[in-house]
């Protein structure tokens, strides 16, 4: 088995208050996990505690948090800042507010170039080009980077953010429900995404959610984080055996039981992969 | 609509007061001995004051005094306070603290008291130019703290802001946060308390000028102009002694109008 770009072993607080407790698990490139639990499990402080940013919203994080082997905690700020965007990236949870109302989508993109590339317009371009077209959106059309936030839909919002977050190819993608504002079929789209995202380029992927759903299609394995801890993980194959009275609250809330889900979510997969087989037919 | 309104009437009252002031054969400064408290003449259109000073003149003196003092005073307030509350809010927590008491004190002092201390420390020789100047900047001085905690507000929700944290896990550093997202989202934080303040200084410099500790004669001010207005034998010669003070309405109610219609975002 490959060397896990993310091994994790992290406790949180904020203040007194424990958030985090001993939450440890790991991620290999290619690898997709599914973090699910209730609101208030500490699936956001989790997220900012990867990404170094717990200090921003007055937490301290200890432990480790192993990026390509080197430990983020025990770095300074300014080599944090170098890891994150490039090889470590965050699909935020709402696309409205995640982008500055205020600045052109192009800005964004800009900005988050130059912060790690000292490589010109050109180089950007070009990338530009291949994300944009990555996550579907237009590409040719420059009027459509002029715009600001408030002038393109959730779901664009969201395709900007992927493609923000993927613009310098990182290797560990941490996807913070990036479903929960968007409607179901908008979901059902940025999930496909994530999919083919993860499945092509070997990303690693955190997909944080409540929605089981899209867990169910998108991830190998299944962690659910209940009061700050890890409460069971099982792979996504093998879900019919989870024990812990957290797991089984969360299958109880379905509306229908878990396995005609999983069953639900194979038969989606194939029935895309068989209408590409068919598209190859007719091209 | 209405604001341009506002506006467009506010130039045009501006351009008639400097018209006033260059086309007129008195200047603000200049006395007429034999006429001395008149009503309105051919010679002096809106009367004269005790001095035999031409009313119009002073009146449209005090207009562009009382706006340009207030506007800079306005200006250099609202820098002051911007420095200010985004360092607060932007800083560690307890650096914060200390600014912002530091800017609580501002606001806890008995100003009227620091302005008349301030004012009996200036010479006696001190020029009337001297004496304006040190009223506006008094009045800056005295004005940014409110702002500041406005504007710290402002700063604190924008540091924990979805797009602040979205910046910071592109990577992006400090400066490009400052240059991407704070300078574009200060303009609707400043510009309400901009115009809120420009008005306050101009009737706060009228309330001065009421109790002799503003602009000094012979520059006119709006201040100095009103205290004409305690003088019972004087108000009763003329009409044209209330022009300064509807003058003074009107300007504050057009400055007000704009105050009103901007979005405070805050």
């Amino acid at each position: 088995m490959s060397l896990p770009v993310l091994r994790v072993c992290l406790t949180a607080e904020y203040g007194r208050r424990s958030v985090l407790r001993d939450v440890c698990f790991d991620l290999c490139a290619g690898d997709a996990l599914g973090m699910v639990g209730s609101s208030g499990a500490g699936k956001t402080t989790l997220v900012m505690a990867l990404l170094g940013l717990l200090a921003w919203r007055g937490g301290k994080a200890s432990g480790e948090v192993l990026i390509h082997g080197r430990n983020l905690l025990s770095m300074t700020e300014r080599e944090v800042r170098r890891l994150r965007g490039k090889f470590i990236s965050l699909i935020p949870q709402s696309p409205m507010t995640a982008l500055n109302p205020a600045v052109t989508l192009r800005a964004h993109f800009e900005a988050a170039w130059r912060a790690h590339e000292s490589q010109g317009r050109e180089a950007l371009a070009s990338r530009m080009k291949e994300v944009l077209e990555e996550v579907q959106l237009p590409t040719g059309d420059e009027g459509f980077l002029r715009r600001k936030p408030g002038q393109i839909s959730v779901g664009q919002a969201q395709r900007v953010l992927i493609a923000l977050a993927l613009l310098h190819r990182p290797s560990i993608l941490i996807a913070d429900e990036p479903t929960s504002a968007l409607d179901p079929v908008t979901q059902a789209e940025i999930v496909k995404l994530l999919q083919q995202l993860t499945r092509r380029h070997g990303v690693a992927l955190l997909y944080i959610s409540h929605d089981l759903v899209s867990v169910l299609q998108l991830c190998d394995r299944l962690a659910v984080l209940h009061a700050g801890t890890i409460a069971e993980c099982v792979t996504v194959a093998q879900i019919e055996q989870a024990r812990h009275p957290a797991t089984l609250a969360l299958f109880g809330s379905l509306p229908v039981p878990v396995r005609v889900l999983l069953a639900h979510a194979a038969s989606r997969e194939l029935a895309t992969e068989d209408r590409c087989d068919e598209d190859l037919v007719c091209l | 609509m209405k604001k341009l309104l506002a506006a467009v009437f506010l130039l045009l009252l501006v351009l008639a007061a400097v018209l006033t002031l260059c086309r007129s054969r008195w200047s603000y400064a200049e006395q007429d001995r034999e006429a001395i408290l008149t009503p309105a003449t051919a010679a002096h259109l809106a009367g004269t004051d005790e001095l035999g000073r031409d009313r119009l003149v002073r009146t449209a003196g005090a207009l562009l005094i009382g706006l340009t003092g207030a506007t800079v005073a306005a200006a250099i307030s609202i820098v002051v306070a911007a420095g200010f509350g985004l360092l607060a809010g932007f800083s560690p927590r307890w650096i914060a603290a200390a600014l912002m008491f530091f800017s609580d004190g501002f606001l806890s002092l008995p100003w009227l008291f620091f302005l008349m201390m301030v004012r009996s420390l200036l010479p006696l020789t001190a020029t009337p130019l001297t004496t304006a100047v040190t009223t506006f900047l008094v009045l800056a001085f005295l004005g940014w703290p409110a702002f500041a905690r406005a504007i710290y507000r402002g700063a604190l929700e924008m540091r924990g802001s979805e797009w602040m944290i979205q910046g910071r896990a592109s990577g992006l550093t400090t400066w490009q946060l400052m240059r991407l997202h704070v300078v574009p989202q200060l303009c609707p934080l400043i510009l309400p308390q901009f115009l809120i303040c420009v008005p306050a200084f101009i009737m706060a410099e009228a309330n001065l000028g009421a109790l002799g500790l503003g602009v000094g004669e012979p520059i006119p001010s709006w201040g100095a102009m009103l205290m004409e207005l305690d003088n019972t034998a004087l108000l009763v010669s003329s009409h044209w002694v209330y022009l300064p003070i509807a003058l003074l309405v009107v300007v504050l109610m057009i400055l007000e109008s704009f105050a009103s219609e901007v979005k405070v975002y805050a």
